[in-house]
């Protein structure tokens, strides 16, 4: 069901899957180009929680996925507000888990969830990285003079304003949280987690693949994981 | 002091994760990925691989084989065919 959220600068739209009963788990896919790429695994994960009696509800942030408000106007903060916005239109059921991919993991210190599970977390700095260097390829390099006064930035096709540039900058570390996380990486992630998979890592096709198995893997894991902290 | 067998360990290695990251970014199959040799042309031979696919493969290969690569080490000659790509690599790994 296509559904929608109000946060204080517009409205986005918010895919929702599953039963209107029972747990609900907020699904935060990865950021920039990573999200055209996961969209359809984000999707099948949602639809395996639906069969294990799960809700789903995976929104659009501002200037992500098919949001149609320009990028260059995103910032950290409005982001972190629409994950707000979007906790308060689920919590009528109780506090939502909160499950995010990659470089998502920027938005999980919302107030408000009852659990957080990363898939291949990564701070916003190597997401800023990534994009710094596939630019790099072929056009800009040299970020010094890129400030407060400066027009927005395009980084491979991405319209960056220079705060959420700053703020991606600033959040060189995962940071720790005060309620339950879990982690889950590829098998080939030399970093930490609490699980690690075989798989694909589909958030770095050129173009947009799906893993079915790893899909249904990782939407048992998540399930465990919601029903053990509901306790 | 040579090390030789461990050269070829590595080199071995290195050639293994570069098969994988590339057939993981670029979504072609294992045994197409298993056919790459030396001269396979890759940046401007492949059109998948583009700047972003580029990146990709480098921060992939960073990550799995814990190796740093400087942006500005990044050219298209090191980027031109597997065999390149691997001896950057594996001078890399080595390191």
């Amino acid at each position: 069901m296509i559904d929608h959220y109000d946060w204080s600068g517009g409205r986005e739209a918010m895919l929702r899957f599953g039963p209107d009963v029972g747990p609900v788990v907020i699904m935060l896919l990865p950021l920039f180009d990573e999200h055209n790429r996961t969209r359809t695994f984000g999707v099948a994960i949602a639809r395996a929680l639906a069969e294990a009696g799960i809700a789903t509800a995976l929104p659009d942030l501002p200037g992500q996925g098919e949001s149609t408000t320009p990028t260059e106007l995103a910032t950290l903060e409005a982001w972190q507000q629409a994950v707000v916005a979007v906790i308060d239109a689920v919590s009528g059921r109780g506090a939502p888990h909160l499950a995010v991919m990659r470089g998502a993991a920027v938005l999980d210190g919302a107030p408000g969830t009852k659990s957080i599970w990363r898939l291949a977390p990564i701070p916003g700095r190597a997401v800023l990285n990534d994009l710094r260097r596939a630019e790099a390829v072929s056009g800009r390099k040299d970020w010094s003079a890129f400030g407060l006064d400066s027009p927005p930035a395009n980084l491979v096709g991405n319209e960056l304003g220079w705060p959420l540039y700053a703020a991606l900058d600033a959040h060189d570390a995962l940071d720790t949280r005060d309620v339950p996380l879990r982690t889950v990486r590829l098998d080939n992630d030399p970093a930490v987690a609490d699980l690690k998979l075989s798989g694909t890592p589909l958030w770095r096709r050129a173009e947009p693949g799906h893993d079915a198995a790893l899909a249904a893997r990782l939407a048992q894991d998540l399930a465990d994981w919601v029903r053990r902290c509901d306790g | 002091m040579w090390h030789r067998g461990q050269d070829l360990e590595t080199a071995v290695q290195v050639e293994t994760v570069v098969r994988r990251v590339l057939s993981e970014v670029l979504g072609v199959s294992a045994a197409r990925a298993e056919a790459f040799n030396a001269d396979t042309g890759l940046f401007g031979a492949l059109p998948e691989f583009d700047s972003m696919a580029v990146m990709s493969v480098l921060t992939e290969l960073e990550d799995q084989l814990g190796i740093l690569i400087e942006d500005d080490e990044v050219d298209g000659d090191m980027l031109a065919t597997f065999g390149a790509l691997t001896a950057f690599v594996a001078a890399k790994q080595s390191r």
